[in-house]
């Protein structure tokens, strides 16, 4: 495939052609929508439609910054993205260490329980577990949404860590075991700094899969104070009467850019996040 | 890959370690997996319930023609969604592998629809969408197509759905699909070459064997990501018009936040619950993910 390039140069130039065209027909719709959020109400309603808004206008994107909710909503989804993969961390370290490092006869089950939990949608428990919340008045807490979220990445944390610690030579804690360091030291001062790669990748896209989470939150804090970017957006959707789409693409754009940002930054990591694990080498 | 803590000098009592996540996973995933099902065998009054009925939900249920409806609904939309997004996403990976530096650039831009939330998606195509002021509505009426309702059609909203469900998701596909193929070694490729293969057989004989294994997990793995999506649903039809997009899933999210009787919801949690475990078991094997 690729060495056809040299050998035919005008059929190289024409899967260049369409894999320009295939990008821009993906991005299209993401380009719609920004064009859109630079529009004023009137002109983005307007027929024919104007692909380059002119005149450019942020009235939208400060009437999203303006909106009382805005920089509350912002910091749920951020302290909730935040809390839960640390969270997922916090207690899929030492799981996913031992897996890598100890041999004991009930590892095996122990594994297939927490992969097996990454089996259970969160849907399926939305009924059970709104029930026991609601019994025991803790709807509405914060607390509890980053840990039922932390629950939902913490399987694959687990695994990811497993496989990446794996990856590390047990010479080098061996080595340190021989001059008496023991095994949280040797953990924490030895292995997890050798795996940080592995570790931006499970935070990258841990962090992205709770942000933009609606279900959780919609269903278990639907309080106005704790709600976050993705639901205030689902409920605008809600609200269609009288709808100004240019302001909903600004505040979905808005509500995207810390993804966007971070995507941006370490696309590496989150591909790496991906098929971690995933692809048999 | 365990290789033993052959000679830990501090006993590392190695289930103490899995205490912290198997704790938090059995409060949040195992416990209520396990009370759904108990709740599906109760009769229920709203968010009561009243004691235990054996069968007599899954008999209601599952002798419904809705359920069945939806089910059904369920599976073109699962179908439909894994069929596209497949081929889409091979296609795609197979053309940016083919155009190297430009391609490698394409593919960061391209993996973007996978990073957005299923709210800002169903936000964006709702617009595109938009019967009256869309770009798709206006571009369709210019080449001289009537585009009625669109989403608000239910002959057509399951289709767009699907087809939206394809845009983002098959990104996805084509990441998998470009780590499998860059970890093929060029010598299958040169051995094709000195025995006189072309393009196809190189193909046929090398990419394809290869692709197989993750085919089946990645298509499994978004089995069960649209088996179990709401989001994107509620936001583009809202399971309309006239229920034709409504899933097994978004009746669930609909039971629960409705608060109506929810020993039936509690029998759909099963189901999908079911499904989802058999999916998973089968993911499990295809990966191999356990060892030890």
């Amino acid at each position: 495939m690729s060495s056809s390039m040299s050998a035919r140069p005008l059929a190289g130039l024409a899967q260049r052609g369409l894999g320009l065209l295939v990008a821009a027909v993906v991005l299209g719709p993401i380009a719609w929508g920004l064009a859109t959020s630079l529009k004023t109400e009137v002109m983005a309603v307007a027929l024919p439609p104007t692909i380059i808004p002119s005149p450019l206008t942020f009235e939208n994107y400060l009437g999203v910054l303006a909106y009382q909710g805005f920089l509350l909503e912002l910091w749920n989804s951020t302290l909730y993205a935040v809390g839960a993969v640390l969270v997922a961390l916090l207690v899929g370290i030492p799981a996913g260490y031992a897996a890598s490092r100890f041999d004991f006869p009930a590892k095996k089950l122990v594994m297939m329980v927490i992969l097996a939990t990454s089996m259970v949608p969160g849907v399926a428990v939305l009924v059970p577990t709104y029930y026991v919340l609601d019994a025991f008045g803790l709807l509405n807490d914060r607390f509890v949404i980053v840990v039922l979220l932390a629950a939902r990445v913490a399987p694959q944390t687990v695994w990811f860590l497993q496989n990446f610690i794996d990856a590390v030579p047990i010479e080098i804690e061996e080595s340190a075991a021989l001059d008496g360091a023991n095994r949280l030291q040797i953990l924490t001062r030895l292995v997890l700094p050798l795996i940080k790669p592995g570790i931006a990748a499970i935070a990258v896209i841990g962090i992205v899969t709770i942000w933009n989470d609606y279900i959780t939150v919609a269903v278990f804090a639907p309080d106005i104070g704790k709600r976050t970017l993705q639901v205030a957006l689902v409920n605008q959707v809600f609200d269609a009467v009288g709808i100004s789409w240019s302001y909903m693409m600004a505040f979905a754009i808005m509500a995207s850019l810390p993804v966007m940002i971070l995507f941006g930054l370490v696309q590496k990591w989150f591909v790496a996040g991906l098929t971690a694990g995933a692809v048999k080498g | 890959m365990a290789t033993g803590g052959r000679r830990a000098r501090h006993r590392p009592m190695p289930l103490l370690w899995f205490v912290p996540v198997l704790a938090l996973l059995g409060l949040v995933t195992i416990y209520p997996a396990a009370f759904v099902v108990w709740m599906s065998f109760q009769k229920t009054n709203y968010f009561q319930l009243q004691g235990f009925v054996g069968l007599s939900n899954y008999v209601d249920v599952l002798g419904s023609d809705s359920f069945w409806s939806v089910a059904t609904i369920s599976l073109v939309y699962l179908a439909g969604s894994l069929v596209l997004s497949l081929a889409v996403g091979v296609a795609v990976a197979l053309l940016f592998n083919a155009i190297g530096t430009t391609g490698g650039v394409l593919r960061v831009l391209t993996l973007f629809p996978w990073t957005l939330s299923m709210a800002v998606v169903g936000s964006i195509w709702l617009w595109m969408l938009n019967p009256s002021f869309g770009p798709v509505a206006y571009f369709l009426g210019e080449a001289g197509l009537s585009p009625g309702l669109m989403l608000g059609d239910p002959d057509l909203a399951l289709a767009l759905t699907i087809l939206v469900t394809a845009w983002w998701s098959f990104p996805y596909v084509m990441v998998m699909v470009t780590a499998t193929i860059q970890s093929i070694p060029a010598e299958l490729y040169e051995a094709i070459a000195i025995d006189g293969g072309n393009a196809w057989h190189r193909f046929r004989y090398v990419t394809l064997p290869h692709l197989v294994p993750t085919l089946g997990s990645t298509g499994l793995n978004l089995a069960i990501i649209y088996l179990t999506l709401v989001t994107l649903l509620i936001v583009l039809t809202g399971g309309g018009p006239l229920d034709a997009t409504t899933t097994l899933s978004l009746e669930i999210f609909r039971g629960t936040v409705q608060s109506v009787d929810i020993g039936p919801s509690a029998v759909l949690s099963v189901v999908v619950l079911a499904i989802n475990i058999v999916l998973g078991a089968i993911y499990t094997r295809l990966t191999g993910r356990v060892t030890g």
